[in-house]
C-alpha cells in the first residue's frame, strides 16, 4: 500500500481495529516524506489529546510534544493519535474511554497495553512508525502481542515535553515498527537534550555505531511461571542467538521479585499527584455547576469522568504516599529501585544484555481479560517492569508464533544509555527471523 | 506565651520559578501565563537559577547551614488557585536549616528552616459566589522562612518581623521593588497552638496576634480548652476567625519532584557572598570600633555606604578620626552627597588625609569636607559655615543656661537647633545644624 | 519485617478517597477496599527487600539542570485561554467557601 492509499483507508481500518482516537481525515499527504502515528498521551496541536480519558475530552493542546515536533521536522506526517489505556493504566488497552484496539492477528484478542493502538498501527499500516510511551512495559508488551519491534530508550533519552504524565520518574518515549531500520533511523531524531525537559539534559550523545552483542544473561527467574508456548519459543530463540555467535548464560537475579511492588508504588504515587490537576477547570471537561463548593465540584468531576482503573490507581497512589504509610511504601520503593539498578549493573559487568521473554503468555482473548483480577493483570507485567523501573533501555524482538499464529516476543535489556547494541541486535535479528505480517483486509 | 512565624517572601527574579513568564505587573489577568504555570497536561517545570541564588543569600543571612544537595517535593492540595493541585515546594531537603537572628542584637530568635516554593495564583470572590482566578502570580518564586516559637509577645513579633524585612530587603536589593511579604502566625497561650494564615503587613501581624492572644486567654479563663485550629484574619475588622472545619482533611502526601532532579549547590553557595545585614552591621561596628550602638545605628541607617566609609577611614586614619569626621560632618552632608552624580568618597578621604598629616586645620577640614561633598566652592562653604557657627554662638551667648542643661541631657541642644532652623529657613540641612550645634556646645563645656 | 499484615479497612479507603477527591458509593468502597487489600498483600515482599543507602529521585541522576533568569513568552496567552471558561480574562472556578 502506498502512503496515499493508507491515508485513504484509515477510516475503514480504524473501524475494524480501533487503533486511533483521532486521525487524519483529509487524506492529504502534502509534501511529507513518511507517515507516523503517536500515542494519544503526546500533545499535538492538530488533534484532540485525551490520553484515553473522558476527563480530557475536548482538550486541544496549543503545542506539540518534542518527539512529535522532531519527526515532523524531518518530513513526517502525523496521521493519528493512537488508542491507549486511560493515562497508560493497563496491560491490554481495555481501559480506554474511546474503544478497544483489536489485535491484527485475531480481533478477539488484545493488542496489549498501554500503547496498544501504536502497536496495532505499526502492525497494520504498511511501512509505519509509531511513537509509544512506556512506564512499566507499555511498549514491549503491545509490541510482543502484535509481533512488532519496539524500542524503549533509556530514561531521559527522549524529551518528555508534551507527554501527559503517568509516572514522571518512569515514563519513557520510544518507537514501534515491524521494520527495525525505522527504529535505527528515527530514534536519533526523537532523542536529544531539550531545554523544556530537564530530565533529558544530562544524557550522553546517542551514537549508533553498530556494536554487536557477544553475550546475554538469562535470569532463571524469568522462565518460571510462563506459558509452555512462550517458553519453548524462547528456548528456540536462544539457540538461534547462539548460532549467531552470542554466548547465553543462565543467571540468578533474585532482586527482580522486588521490582513489581516497587514499580507499582512509585508509578501510582506519582500518577496520583499528576492526576490531581484534573478537576473540571482550565482544560478537558469543564461543564459543571460552579455554584458548588470547590471540594464538591472537583470531587463530582473526578468521580464522574475517571475510569475504574484510574480510580483504583489514584487510591493506591494516594495511600502509598500518605503520612504514616509513606516510609513503608513510597520511601522504601525508591530504595528498592536502586537495589534493582545495582542488580542490573552487576549483570552488565559481564554481559551485554539481560534477556527474557517479553510477556509470560501470548495475547489473551478479551473474554479472558474481563475475568482477571487487578493483581492478576498487574502480574502479567513481571518481565517488563524491572527494566522500566530501572530506566534501562530495552527492546522487543518478535521471535516466534504459537499454534494459533499469535506472536511471541523476547526482550533485551542493556545498560543505561546503551541503545546502540539494542538497535544493532534488532537489525541483526531481522536478517535471520522472518516477521509475519498480519493479514489485513480493508 | 509562644509565637512563631512562617514568612513568605517573593523573590526578585525577572522570570517565574519554573517557566519564563515575566514577573512584572501584568496588563490584565492571565496574561503572564504559559502551559507550565497554568499546569496544562504535557508541560514541565525548569528551575530558574536565580531562585537558588536568592535562596542561598537568604539562608546565609539567617545563619542557616546550607545543604550540599537540595531538591524539591510535590505537596498535593486541591484549591482553585493551585493549577496543578500540586505545589512544587521543598520538604525533607530544604535549602537551609538551623539559623538564628538576634532581635535588636540581643535576643536570639531561632530559624527552623528556609525553603523555596512556587506561589499559587490569586482567587477573587464574586457576588454570585463563583471564583475568578488569575494565574499571573502562579509560579512566582517564594522563600518561606520558618522561626521557632521564640517570640514572647505580639509586639515582639512585630519588631522581629520589621527587623527581618529590613535585612531581607537589604540582602536581596529589594529597596526599590514591590515584593510582597506574607506571614502565617502561630501562637499558643496555653498548650495548643493556633495558626493565623496569610497576614500581610507589620501592623496586621501585631493586631492579629493580639486579638488571638486575648481570645485564647478568655477561653482558658472560662475554663475552656484551646483547640488546634487554623484561623483567618479579617483586616478591616482587626479580628481573627476560625476557618470552617474541613470535611476534606489536608493530606499533602509529599513525594519527591521527579521532573527536576537534584541540585548540588555547595559550589554555588561558596561563590556567593552577601551584603552584611544592617542589624548585624550595627552590632559588629559597635563592638569592633568601641563606639556607642546609637552612633553605629545612626551611620548604618543613614546608609550602609556611609557605614562602610566609616570603616575605610577607621582603617586608614584610626577610629578617632572616623568618629570625628565621618560620624560628624560627613554624616551631616551625606544626603546632599549621595544625591550628586559622580561624587566620590575618595575625595572626602583625601581631605581627612590632609588633616591627619597636619596640612589643614580642624576648621578648614570641616569646610573642605562640606565643599567636596556638596559641590559648593570652599569659600562659600566657609562663609556659610561661619554664618551658621556665628548664629549658634550668638544664641548660646544670649542663653548661657543651655550649656549647663546640656550636661544633664543633650536634649537641651534642641532649643538651639529649633531657633537656628527657624532663622535660616532651609539654608542648612538639619544634619548640618545638629552637627554644628553639638560641636559648639561641647566646645563650651 | 515487623509490619503487621495490613487489612485495608473501609474507613481508611474512605479517608484516602476523600483526600483524592473521589466519591465512592458503598458498593465501590467495598470493591476498592478488597482490591487494595489484595494489592497491598502482594506488595508485602517489599518489606523483605534490602535497604539501599541511595534513594535517587530518578533512575539516572539528573543533576543541576537550570535555566537562566530571562523572561520570555512564546505562546500567546489568549491562545491558551481559548477553550477555558473565562470572565473578564479571569478563569472561572467553583465557589471558594
Amino acid at each position: 500500500m502506498s502512503d496515499v492509499q493508507t491515508l485513504k483507508d484509515l477510516k475503514k481500518l480504524n473501524e475494524k481495529y480501533e487503533m486511533f482516537n483521532a486521525f487524519c481525515e483529509d487524506g492529504d499527504l502534502g509534501d511529507s516524506k513518511f507517515l507516523f502515528s503517536a500515542k494519544d498521551n503526546l500533545t499535538s496541536s492538530e488533534y484532540e489529546t485525551c490520553a484515553g480519558s473522558k476527563i480530557l475530552g475536548g482538550y486541544r493542546p496549543v503545542f506539540d510534544a518534542t518527539s512529535i515536533a522532531n519527526l515532523k521536522q524531518v518530513g513526517g506526517k502525523l496521521v493519528g493519535k493512537t488508542n491507549m489505556d486511560e493515562f497508560g493504566f493497563g496491560t491490554f488497552s481495555t481501559n480506554s474511554a474511546f474503544g478497544v484496539p483489536k489485535n491484527p492477528f485475531d480481533r478477539e484478542r488484545s493488542c496489549g497495553g498501554s500503547s496498544g493502538g501504536s502497536a496495532c498501527a505499526a502492525a497494520v499500516l504498511d511501512d509505519h512508525l509509531s511513537i509509544g510511551v512506556s512506564t512499566g512495559g507499555s511498549i514491549c508488551c503491545p509490541a510482543s502481542f502484535c509481533g512488532t519491534y519496539g524500542i524503549v530508550p533509556s530514561y531521559g533519552r527522549v524529551s518528555r515535553y508534551g507527554l501527559i504524565d503517568y509516572g514522571n520518574s518512569l515514563d519513557k518515549i520510544g518507537l514501534l515498527s515491524v521494520d527495525p531500520a525505522k527504529l535505527k533511523e528515527y530514534l536519533p531524531v526523537i532523542a536529544g537534550k531539550d531545554p523544556m525537559d530537564p530530565t533529558s539534559c544530562i544524557q550522553p550523545e546517542l551514537k549508533l555505531t553498530g556494536r554487536k552483542m557477544t553475550s546475554v544473561a538469562v535470569p532463571k527467574e524469568a522462565i518460571e511461571g510462563i506459558s509452555t508456548d512462550v517458553k519453548n519459543t524462547f528456548l528456540k530463540a536462544l539457540e538461534d542467538l547462539k548460532s549467531m555467535g552470542i554466548e547465553v548464560d543462565y543467571v540468578d537475579m533474585p532482586e527482580l521479585k522486588y521490582a513489581m511492588p516497587a514499580y507499582y508504588v512509585l508509578a501510582t504515587s506519582e500518577a496520583s499527584t499528576n492526576l490531581a490537576r484534573y478537576v473540571g477547570m482550565r482544560y478537558g471537561q469543564q461543564e459543571g455547576d460552579l455554584t458548588q463548593k470547590f471540594d464538591d465540584y472537583f470531587t463530582s468531576f473526578r468521580s464522574q469522568y475517571f475510569g475504574d482503573e484510574a480510580k483504583r490507581r489514584i487510591l493506591l497512589g494516594t495511600y502509598t504516599r500518605m503520612e504514616g504509610f509513606r516510609d513503608r511504601y513510597y520511601a522504601k520503593a525508591l530504595q528498592v529501585r536502586m537495589v534493582v539498578i545495582d542488580a542490573y549493573k552487576k549483570m552488565f559487568a559481564d554481559h551485554d544484555a539481560v534477556l527474557t521473554p517479553t510477556m509470560p503468555f501470548v495475547s489473551p482473548k478479551f473474554s479472558d481479560i474481563s475475568s482477571m483480577s487487578p493483581v492478576e493483570s498487574y502480574k502479567a507485567d513481571f518481565l517488563t517492569v524491572p527494566a522500566n523501573l530501572a530506566g534501562t533501555p530495552h527492546l522487543n524482538c518478535p521471535c516466534g508464533y504459537d499454534g494459533n499464529g499469535m506472536p511471541i516476543g523476547m526482550q533485551f535489556v542493556t545498560d543505561h544509555w546503551n541503545e546502540d547494541q539494542l538497535v544493532t541486535m534488532a537489525m541483526e535479528w531481522d536478517k535471520q527471523f522472518e516477521v509475519r505480517k498480519a493479514e489485513v483486509k480493508v | 506565651m509562644k509565637i512563631g512565624l512562617e514568612i513568605h517572601v517573593q523573590l526578585p527574579t525577572k522570570s517565574k520559578m519554573f517557566c519564563s513568564c515575566p514577573t512584572t505587573d501584568a496588563p490584565a489577568p492571565n496574561t503572564h501565563v504559559c502551559p507550565t504555570c497554568l499546569g496544562m497536561p504535557g508541560s514541565r517545570p525548569v528551575l530558574n537559577k536565580e531562585v537558588l541564588v536568592c535562596g542561598i543569600k537568604l539562608a546565609k543571612m539567617l545563619g542557616c547551614s546550607i545543604a550540599d544537595t537540595t531538591w524539591f517535593s510535590r505537596k498535593t492540595y486541591f484549591y482553585p488557585d493551585m493549577c496543578k493541585s500540586v505545589q512544587i515546594t521543598q520538604y525533607d531537603h530544604p535549602i537551609g536549616v538551623g539559623g538564628v537572628i538576634y532581635l535588636n542584637g540581643k535576643k536570639p530568635i531561632r530559624i527552623t528552616r528556609i525553603h523555596l516554593e512556587e506561589d499559587p495564583g490569586k482567587t477573587k470572590r464574586t457576588s454570585d459566589m463563583y471564583a475568578l482566578v488569575d494565574y499571573n502570580r502562579s509560579g512566582i518564586p517564594l522563600a518561606e522562612i520558618v522561626t521557632e516559637p521564640d517570640l514572647a509577645t505580639p509586639a515582639e513579633a512585630r519588631e522581629f518581623l520589621g527587623q527581618l524585612i529590613q535585612d531581607i530587603k537589604h540582602t536581596l536589593d529589594l529597596e526599590n521593588s514591590e515584593r510582597s511579604i506574607r506571614c502565617d502566625c502561630n501562637i499558643s497561650v496555653g498548650k495548643e497552638r493556633c495558626e493565623i494564615k496569610n497576614v500581610t503587613g507589620l501592623k496586621n501581624v501585631e493586631t492579629a496576634l493580639t486579638y488571638e492572644m486575648v481570645r485564647q486567654i478568655k477561653v482558658l479563663k472560662a475554663g475552656g480548652k484551646i483547640e488546634r485550629a487554623t484561623m483567618n484574619f479579617d483586616e478591616t475588622r482587626g479580628i481573627t476567625y476560625g476557618a470552617r472545619k474541613k470535611e476534606f482533611e489536608a493530606d499533602y502526601g509529599y513525594i519527591d519532584e521527579p521532573d527536576l532532579g537534584i541540585y548540588h549547590i555547595k559550589e554555588l553557595a561558596d561563590s556567593i557572598t552577601i551584603k552584611e545585614a544592617p542589624a548585624k552591621m550595627i552590632l559588629r561596628m559597635a563592638d569592633q570600633y568601641k563606639i556607642e550602638q546609637k552612633m553605629a545605628k545612626q551611620l548604618v541607617s543613614t546608609s550602609t555606604d556611609l557605614a562602610q566609609f566609616f570603616e575605610t577611614v577607621a582603617k586608614e586614619y584610626g577610629t578617632e578620626n572616623a568618629v570625628k569626621w565621618v560620624a560628624g560632618p560627613v554624616t551631616g552632608n551625606w544626603k546632599a552627597f549621595s544625591a550628586r552624580d559622580g561624587a566620590k568618597t575618595d575625595d572626602i578621604l583625601a581631605v581627612i588625609g590632609k588633616f591627619v598629616k597636619g596640612k589643614i586645620t580642624d576648621t578648614e577640614c570641616g569646610i573642605e569636607i562640606k565643599s567636596v561633598m556638596t559641590g559648593i566652592d570652599a569659600s562659600a562653604a566657609a562663609q556659610s559655615s561661619e554664618g551658621l557657627d556665628k548664629l549658634i554662638n550668638d544664641y548660646l551667648d544670649q542663653n548661657p543656661g543651655i550649656v549647663n542643661d546640656y550636661k544633664k541631657s543633650d536634649k537641651a541642644a534642641n532649643r538651639v537647633i529649633g531657633y537656628v532652623m527657624k532663622q535660616t529657613g532651609g539654608q542648612y540641612t538639619s544634619a548640618e545644624i545638629v552637627e554644628s550645634t553639638k560641636k559648639l556646645i561641647e566646645a563650651r563645656l | 519485617m515487623g509490619h503487621p499484615v495490613f487489612n485495608m479497612d473501609k474507613e481508611i479507603v474512605a479517608r484516602v478517597a476523600r483526600a483524592a477527591h473521589i466519591k465512592l458509593s458503598e458498593e465501590e468502597l467495598e470493591k476498592y477496599s478488597k482490591d487494595l487489600s489484595d494489592i497491598l498483600d502482594y506488595f508485602k515482599v517489599l518489606d523483605e527487600a534490602p535497604d539501599h543507602e541511595g534513594a535517587g529521585v530518578n533512575p539516572v541522576e539528573i543533576a543541576d539542570v537550570l535555566r537562566e533568569d530571562v523572561p520570555d513568552q512564546r505562546i500567546d496567552s489568549a491562545e491558551l485561554l481559548k477553550d477555558m471558561k473565562t470572565y473578564d480574562n479571569y478563569i472561572r472556578g467553583p465557589k471558594l467557601v
